[in-house]
């Protein structure tokens, strides 16, 4: 089952390609686009970006396999990140990671059966002075509180 | 939702002592991250200074006379780290801005970056003009997602004005800055992870030697700067180094922004004067530890640096030597406050989590001893710990130390045995009855 | 080459710049142990089992990676040095699988003979060893053992930089990092199994040789391999009398360090089949038992006097075997047509790297011998075809296989008179008026010369079964027959006569070959 780029994403590539002094320089942001296209890294998306690059697939599946923030599954709309670290255990993070899981009724690395949430738990966010605080999908939300949480969780659909 | 609503929630105060801010001196100002607040503020005058009327060899001496140091955690000395570019290689040469904020406890370059993005980008590009570079990049952690939208609008203001592009000014000066997002690895913020990670390669450390000023990113001279370092020099470029070194003490130069988080009444991003007293500064400035709890420990400079007791803060102050002196390092000034209702062993092992996550892997010691550390401190946590399991971690963040191809070894080994060695009691007690012995533990 | 002069335990050498601390330790016999260095291999400096002290340098630093400087001094035997070895060796053990007693590496392996030698202590390890897969097929021949690695990434750089088929790469991250394919990808490059080669540990080992026997009861013989004609330096491996496998030796001047997958496991198809143990005779019924001195009697008979004979010898028969086959049809009839089996094959890129294009391993040698003409094998074969011959003698080669098998069987069978020499039954045993059983590459003693002009020695590994000949002495015993009375004896006697008379061979003796050979017009090689 291939997957390759649309016409504007290919656009895309080609654009952000050409701002790097080498093509695999770009490797990073490529995997980006493909993994917002495609939804997830599997080994279809790998090859192809491996293919667009000029390069060997297994050489691009070490690099996605490095780095937290590419998923090599799918995952739900919305993913939560709860910070782990120091401050914000000090600050009662492991008390919101508990309700997230009593609330959604998923463990850590699972997803919700309607396919909305994924919960992860992660480490330092550079918020801690906002502690305790998550990110879901590219947005932090900080300052939190099981109240908080739970309106959070409610206005994402 | 990115964007405002974010921007919003940082609501941490930030409060300058009485001394003249630099770092943070706009950053209450509304929309000062667009271009016309910035340069209606006197923005992109040092830049332009700099393209018409400096050499390189000037702007260096200029930035070497400031004292200023890097703000990322190692402090070396910014105007010499640039004067190890070789000037007559034919090779091209790159400016790093590291951008990737990750050692706990530590958000400051976050908030420079959300806040006053154009002085980021100015004083990136200042450092680019000191190498003669004509390719900068912006190396922004994965997770910062606003952050990096922020840089972005930056930069794309930067080029619609001439700011940056083909002849800057009018001169034959030439610079691209490239805004580069990360994808969820703390060790790129090690420079040379930085580099493999900006080379599209998985974020492993690279031998040293050669170094990056001469075999940096594909091999070329290269210089990675902290965004800490990077915003200071618009201001040092204005006012001049004599003004900067003026500030603090002999051998740290200049402010410093300083990331408060944990138990603290008033936790937040402020900016010092180097020298400052820490203690005073965590009493009064920080407002103490709140609910009437008394301070246990504190860790000075970011997650990876000893923490210390509340008696062997007495005589610091808030600059390397002194934090040095005292057996921590300042790092990134992330100050991480615990008081007593902190379960040291649990801290412990919540830091030994990170540094095991977060190895790259590539080396032995670090590979396999973080995570042995973390096994370690978990049992002993889980009411499962042996009497020998103390001088065990010791010993192996020992054979740890000194022996990695990158400094993540050392920052992994520190925490470890200056959580045991500073609470031995605590440790000991906790092995003994088995479970924590500090009334209410971490939640 | 700027000369630098540094110490290394005391002891002062004088050696040029570029070099590292550990090159120049390799060079004069100080042993610095290593893992994921390989002198072939980019630098990775991630074992850190080479960290040594030098002096004024606060921290410890990896011998691999640190270039010589005036004045050096290097300590590798320093109680910080020994400290740091036991430390290192403790860290890649404390997630090692206790695998030892089923685990090929046994006895050739660099964890087992490193912590014997440097480290010896107890485990202090008790919080659960990290899991991973385990008996993973990576190819052909090749299995993986991901707990037993040490993340050397030796295997991986390998894949890169010397196939560059870039099949291996290191995925995840801290003490999760292991090696993998992509996908469904398979590990089959025409040089895969190198890589069992240079792991240290039991991570890659070779299907082919699994569970065979235990490395330390194998008998090892430097000798060339037979698959072609670059000649790679091997040691043939044996046990109660059989080849267990080849490793490559290192020969800068022909194969490196390497060996590719073919050659590596030729063994099966040259030192395997069913073995001829006695002189046959064509009867009325079949092939029939004979002695030697009725075979060689009848072949004597038969060529005497025919009107046209061709020669066919294999490539892989030895000069020596080549020399006196050249002369013994010659003296059968003058224009005796002779050739040395040679078929041009295509290689792909990665086989050009080590590869020849061909499976004659001696067919230089063999042609300086006498047995070639300016024709070459394939007119040679075009004429037999054509039955342009009466009588042929055919030595280690199955002609079935060289051209359209029905082609051949009717060419053969129209002979009047065919000898057959091989060391196993064929299409073409089965074909011959007379067939005499002899050795193979393994059972020999002799010389190649590569494709290079490179002068190397096959050392004898095995002894053949009982009622096969050498060659050379088969030859020897049919020029005897037809008057020739030299007396050639031991493959070193047959070489003193072929110096003489072989141009581009004098001044050569056989003793003072060597186990990495001598270039042929290079004047090595000559007694002193």
């Amino acid at each position: 089952m291939a997957v390759e780029f649309s016409p504007e994403t290919l656009k895309k590539f080609e654009e952000t390609v050409g701002r790097y002094p080498k093509k695999e320089a770009a490797m990073l942001p490529v995997l980006y686009l493909a993994q917002q296209e495609f939804g997830y890294l599997g080994p279809e998306a790998i090859a192809y970006v491996a293919r667009l690059m000029g390069q060997e697939p297994a050489r691009v599946q070490g690099v996605v396999s490095f780095y937290t923030m590419f998923n090599t599954r799918p995952i739900g709309r919305h993913h939560i990140q709860v910070c782990r670290t120091l401050p914000c255990a000090l600050g009662g993070a492991e008390r919101i990671t508990a309700f997230i899981k009593r609330k959604l009724g998923i463990d850590i690395g699972q997803t919700t059966a309607d396919g909305r949430f994924t919960l992860s738990e992660v480490e330092c966010l550079a918020s801690c002075g906002t502690a305790p605080m998550m990110q879901i999908n590219d947005d932090y939300y900080e300052n939190l509180n099981e109240e908080k949480t739970e309106k959070i969780l409610e206005s994402l659909t | 939702m990115v964007g405002s609503e974010a921007a919003s929630h940082f609501a941490a105060p930030v409060k300058i002592k009485q001394m003249e801010k630099i770092l943070l001196r706009n950053i209450d100002v509304p929309e000062f991250h667009r271009l016309a607040a910035y340069e209606s503020a006197g923005g992109y005058r040092s830049w332009r200074r700099v393209v018409e009327n400096m050499k390189p060899a000037e702007l260096i001496d200029e930035v070497k006379a400031s004292g200023l140091r890097g703000r990322g955690g190692a402090g070396f000395p910014t105007g010499m780290k640039w004067s190890f570019v070789p000037k007559d290689s034919p090779k091209p040469k790159y400016l790093v801005c590291n951008a990737d904020e990750s050692e706990p406890g530590t958000f400051k370059d976050r908030l420079l970056m959300e806040r006053d993005p154009h002085a980021v980008l100015e004083g990136t590009l200042i450092a680019a003009y000191a190498i003669q570079s004509h390719t900068a990049f912006i190396y922004v952690r994965g997770e910062l997602a606003f952050g990096a939208t922020q840089l972005e609008s930056a930069v794309a203001e930067a080029y619609r004005t001439g700011l940056i592009g083909k002849k800057i000014f009018g001169s034959g000066y030439d610079l691209d800055v490239i805004v580069h997002r990360g994808a969820g690895a703390y060790i790129c913020g090690e420079e040379t992870a930085l580099l493999s990670s900006l080379e599209g390669s998985r974020g492993w450390p690279k031998l040293k030697p050669p170094f990056p000023a001469t075999h940096g990113m594909f091999g070329c001279p290269t210089v990675v700067n902290n965004v800490e370092t990077l915003a200071a020099l618009p201001w040092i470029l204005e006012r001049g180094a004599a003004a900067y070194a003026a500030l603090g003490t002999e051998k740290s130069k200049g402010t410093k922004l300083f990331s408060v988080s944990g138990h603290i009444a008033k936790p937040g991003v402020y900016e010092l004067e180097m020298g400052y007293p820490f203690k005073t500064f965590l009493e009064e400035d920080c407002g103490g530890v709140p609910n009437g709890k008394k301070l246990k420990g504190v860790i000075p400079g970011g997650a990876s640096m000893p923490v210390l007791r509340p008696e062997e803060i007495e005589k610091v102050n808030l600059d390397y030597e002194s934090v040095q002196a005292a057996g921590s390092l300042l790092g990134s000034g992330g100050v991480i406050v615990m008081d007593e209702t902190t379960c040291m062993v649990r801290a412990a092992w919540n830091l030994a989590r990170f540094f095991a996550h977060e190895s790259c892997g590539q080396c032995s010691p670090c590979r396999e001893g973080c995570h042995w550390m973390e096994k370690i401190f978990h049992r002993i946590e889980h009411g499962e710990g042996e009497a020998a399991d103390l001088d065990l971690i010791l010993n192996i963040s020992g054979n740890i130390m000194g022996n990695t191809i990158c400094p993540f070894g050392d920052a992994a080994a520190m925490p470890a045995a200056a959580f045991i060695k500073k609470f031995r009691d605590e440790f000991d007690a906790h092995i003994a009855k088995k479970r924590c012995t500090v009334r209410r533990e971490l939640e | 080459m700027d000369p630098v002069k540094i110490t290394i335990d005391g002891k002062e050498i004088n050696t040029t710049k570029g070099k590292t601390v550990i090159q120049v330790a390799d060079e004069v016999g100080i042993e610095i142990p290593r893992y994921c260095y390989h002198p072939k291999l980019s630098i990775a400096g991630n074992c850190r089992m080479c960290l040594v002290e030098i002096e004024k340098m606060p921290k410890l630093q990896i011998a691999c990676n640190t270039q010589v400087a005036e004045g050096m001094n290097v300590l590798t035997q320093s109680p910080k040095v020994l400290a740091v070895r036991k430390a290192v060796l403790e860290f890649l053990l404390i997630n090692h699988p206790v695998d030892c007693p089923i685990c090929d590496q046994a006895g050739e392996c660099w964890l087992q003979d490193y912590y014997m030698e440097h480290d010896r202590r107890e485990s202090r390890f008790d919080v659960g060893k990290v899991h991973d897969r385990k008996r993973t097929i990576f190819g052909p021949n090749v299995i993986f053992d991901g707990e037993r690695c040490i993340k050397c990434t030796r295997c991986v750089r390998f894949c890169q930089e010397i196939t560059k088929t870039n099949e291996l790469t290191v995925i995840n991250r801290s003490d999760h990092s292991t090696i993998a394919l992509f996908d469904d990808s398979v590990l089959d490059n025409p040089l895969s199994a190198n890589v069992v080669d240079i792991c240290p540990v039991g991570a890659l080992t070779d299907r082919d040789f699994r569970f065979k026997v235990r490395v330390w009861y194998l008998q090892k013989t430097p000798s060339i391999c037979p698959g072609c004609s670059t000649g790679c330096n091997i040691s043939v491996e044996t046990y109660q009398n059989r080849i267990a496998r080849f490793k490559p030796r290192i020969n800068e001047a022909v194969n490196s360090h390497w060996l590719c997958d073919e050659g590596r496991y030729c063994f099966h198809d040259l030192a395997g089949g069913e073995r001829l143990t006695t002189p046959l005779i064509r009867q009325e019924g079949g092939l029939v038992a004979a002695t030697w001195e009725q075979a060689l009697q009848a072949i004597y008979a038969g060529l005497k006097g025919s009107p046209s004979i061709a020669g066919i010898l294999s490539g892989r028969n030895t000069n020596e075997e080549a020399y006196l086959f050249a002369k013994l049809m010659k003296r059968f009839r003058a224009d005796a047509a002779l050739e040395v089996f040679y078929q041009e094959r295509k290689l792909n890129e990665v086989e050009k790297i080590l590869v020849s294009p061909d499976r004659s391993p001696n067919f230089r040698g063999a042609r300086a011998m006498g047995v070639g003409s300016s024709d070459g094998f394939d007119a040679l074969l075009r004429r037999l075809l054509s039955g342009e011959f009466a009588a042929a003698f055919v030595v280690g080669e199955d002609l079935t296989k060289a051209a359209e098998p029905e082609a051949v069987r009717a060419a053969l069978q129209k002979l009047s008179f065919l000898v057959v020499q091989d060391t196993r039954v064929t299409e073409t045993t089965e074909l011959a008026h007379v067939v005499l059983p002899a050795t193979h590459f393994g059972e020999k003693e002799g010389t190649y010369t590569n494709r290079e002009g490179r002068l190397q020695k096959l050392n004898d590994a095995v002894i053949p079964p009982e009622g096969a000949l050498p060659d050379s002495e088969i030859f020897a015993r049919l020029l005897e027959l037809s008057g020739e009375s030299n007396g050639y004896g031991s493959p070193a006697q047959i070489f003193a006569s072929l110096a003489r008379e072989i141009p581009g061979y004098e001044n050569l003796t056989y003793d003072a070959i060597g186990p990495q050979g001598i270039e042929l017009g290079s004047g090595g090689g000559a007694a002193s």
